[in-house]
């Protein structure tokens, strides 16, 4: 670990800032954890709930933002210091990406039937389990500053992609069955592109924490699964 | 990469029993700034201070090792210092002008080398040093005033003027901007910019925002030893030594 900062107030401030994206890290990752659950139960009671969430991510995402602008005018950060302010934003700022789409989840629980069938939603439910696990695993690598976790989660990504095909198929063949089915497949079909996406910033959290730790990007392109047409 | 124009090897420098310098390694490219950044007592003026044998004024300063400028010998006891200064000039912390006029301050230097023998050589040596330490605007109305009633910042690049009147190649800068105001301080950073292109430029200092936004490499000093070299992106963004990063982020207990 590197020695504490001659100025007192300045160490203060940088773990002020981390502090902050922990939280705004943890609260995330419940409101990603509620939104599925609220899709997979069919729970219309949480939607406000998880809406309301939402609000106080994008409340820490701002308070992030005047820690920043705080630092860089203060302080102007160099090294580790610069990285971790510079890595800051960018990581609330996919927070916050991947918080809109928890609350678009719920959203979609509104017109969903309570009958939805088993294969269905176990087919999303491992998506959103292995989404929630890469958010998990990569803040963990954040928090730790570990890179080969932070790669790991990078790497996995892969995995995602592959179960969003998987779940996608089983709502197209759910949907290919009925006419009926038309209305509220098109919002399960969103519910699970929303899961894929939030998977997308993710694996952008975790090449920020690989810069954040190494000082260097990650070479070569992410190893990708199987991609839906758009 | 350009060429190396200045090489140390192995300098050590001692003032009486103690050692200021240890073994220090340092190449400067040609048409580039070097920062030299480091504690105060640290070495990084006592190094500049070899490229033009100032260390030769302190009796009890002896140097030992390699320097080298264009593969000559700095440290050769034949060497003729005077012409060695005038290949290598120095601008330091505080300006320091002659008690002359703006005119004399420029003039002396080359008069006394033996360049500009007619007035109206003198004459253009002087508009055009002023014009490269972008100080003529202000000043070509009024050459015959004393520089000091010049400004601290307009001194400063007086003092540059007064450095690069001899056509020398290699700036030496102490500090230049630490007596100045930010937008003196701008001017100079502005001018060692366009300089940089004609000398090749070391400057030590501490602000390390000045170092990132003037240099191309940086070299950092810590109790006599170079800690660390290379890019000045890179030292400031991602060190390699734990030394450089605790230094430059403020870590130094």
């Amino acid at each position: 670990m590197s020695n504490e900062h001659t100025v007192k107030s300045y160490e203060e401030e940088l773990q002020f800032l981390k502090d902050s994206l922990i939280k705004m890290g943890s609260l995330t990752e419940s409101q990603l954890g509620d939104a599925m659950d609220a899709v997979i139960k069919v729970d219309k009671d949480s939607i406000d709930k998880i809406i309301k969430s939402d609000e106080e991510i994008n409340k820490f995402r701002s308070k992030i933002d005047t820690q920043i602008m705080n630092l860089l005018v203060k302080r102007a950060p160099m090294a580790i210091d610069l990285r971790e302010t510079i890595s800051s934003l960018k990581i609330s700022q996919d927070l916050e990406r991947i918080g809109d789409l928890s609350k678009s989840n719920a959203k979609k629980v509104k017109p969903l039937p309570l009958d939805l069938p088993d294969e269905l939603l176990g087919n999303l439910k491992r998506l959103g389990e292995l989404v929630m696990k890469q958010l998990n695993d990569v803040l963990d690598s954040y928090v730790n500053k570990n890179f080969d976790k932070a790669k790991e989660v990078w790497i996995k990504d892969e995995q995602v992609d592959d179960l969003t095909y998987i779940a996608m198929e089983s709502v197209i063949d759910f949907l290919s069955k009925d006419k009926k089915n038309l209305d509220f497949s098109t919002h399960l079909i969103f519910a699970t592109k929303n899961l894929e996406r939030a998977g997308d910033h993710i694996t952008n959290i975790a090449e920020t924490v690989c810069y954040l730790v190494k000082g260097e990007y990650l070479k070569g392109s992410r190893p990708k699964g199987k991609v839906i047409q758009e | 990469m350009n060429n190396i124009k200045i090489k140390s090897k192995n300098l050590n420098v001692y003032y009486g029993d103690k050692q200021a310098l240890f073994d220090v390694n340092l190449d400067l490219n040609e048409k580039e700034v070097t920062a030299l950044i480091g504690p105060s007592g640290c070495g990084k003026s006592t190094f500049i201070r070899c490229i033009n044998r100032m260390n030769d004024v302190i009796d009890i300063c002896k140097v030992t090792g390699n320097i080298e400028m264009d593969g000559m010998n700095i440290n050769d006891k034949d060497l003729d210092v005077v012409s060695l200064r005038e290949r290598v000039g120095m601008v330091f912390q505080k300006p320091n002008p002659f008690p002359k006029s703006i005119y004399d301050n420029i003039s002396y230097g080359p008069k006394i080398h033996g360049k500009g023998e007619t007035k109206s050589e003198l004459d253009q040596i002087v508009e055009n040093s002023l014009k490269k330490s972008a100080l003529w605007e202000e000043v070509k109305d009024r050459l015959d005033e004393p520089g000091t009633s010049l400004s601290g910042g307009q001194q400063q690049r007086l003092c540059i003027a007064r450095a690069i009147s001899v056509n020398p190649e290699v700036i030496l800068m102490d500090e230049p901007c630490s007596a100045l105001d930010p937008i003196a301080t701008a001017k100079i950073e502005e001018l060692i910019d366009e300089l940089k292109k004609t000398y090749t430029i070391v400057i030590v200092t501490h602000s390390m925002a000045q170092a990132v936004r003037v240099s191309q490499k940086t070299g950092f000093f810590h109790l006599g030893k170079l800690i660390e070299v290379g890019n000045t992106e890179k030292i400031f963004k991602n060190p390699d030594n734990k030394m450089t990063q605790d230094y430059i982020t403020g870590r130094f207990g």
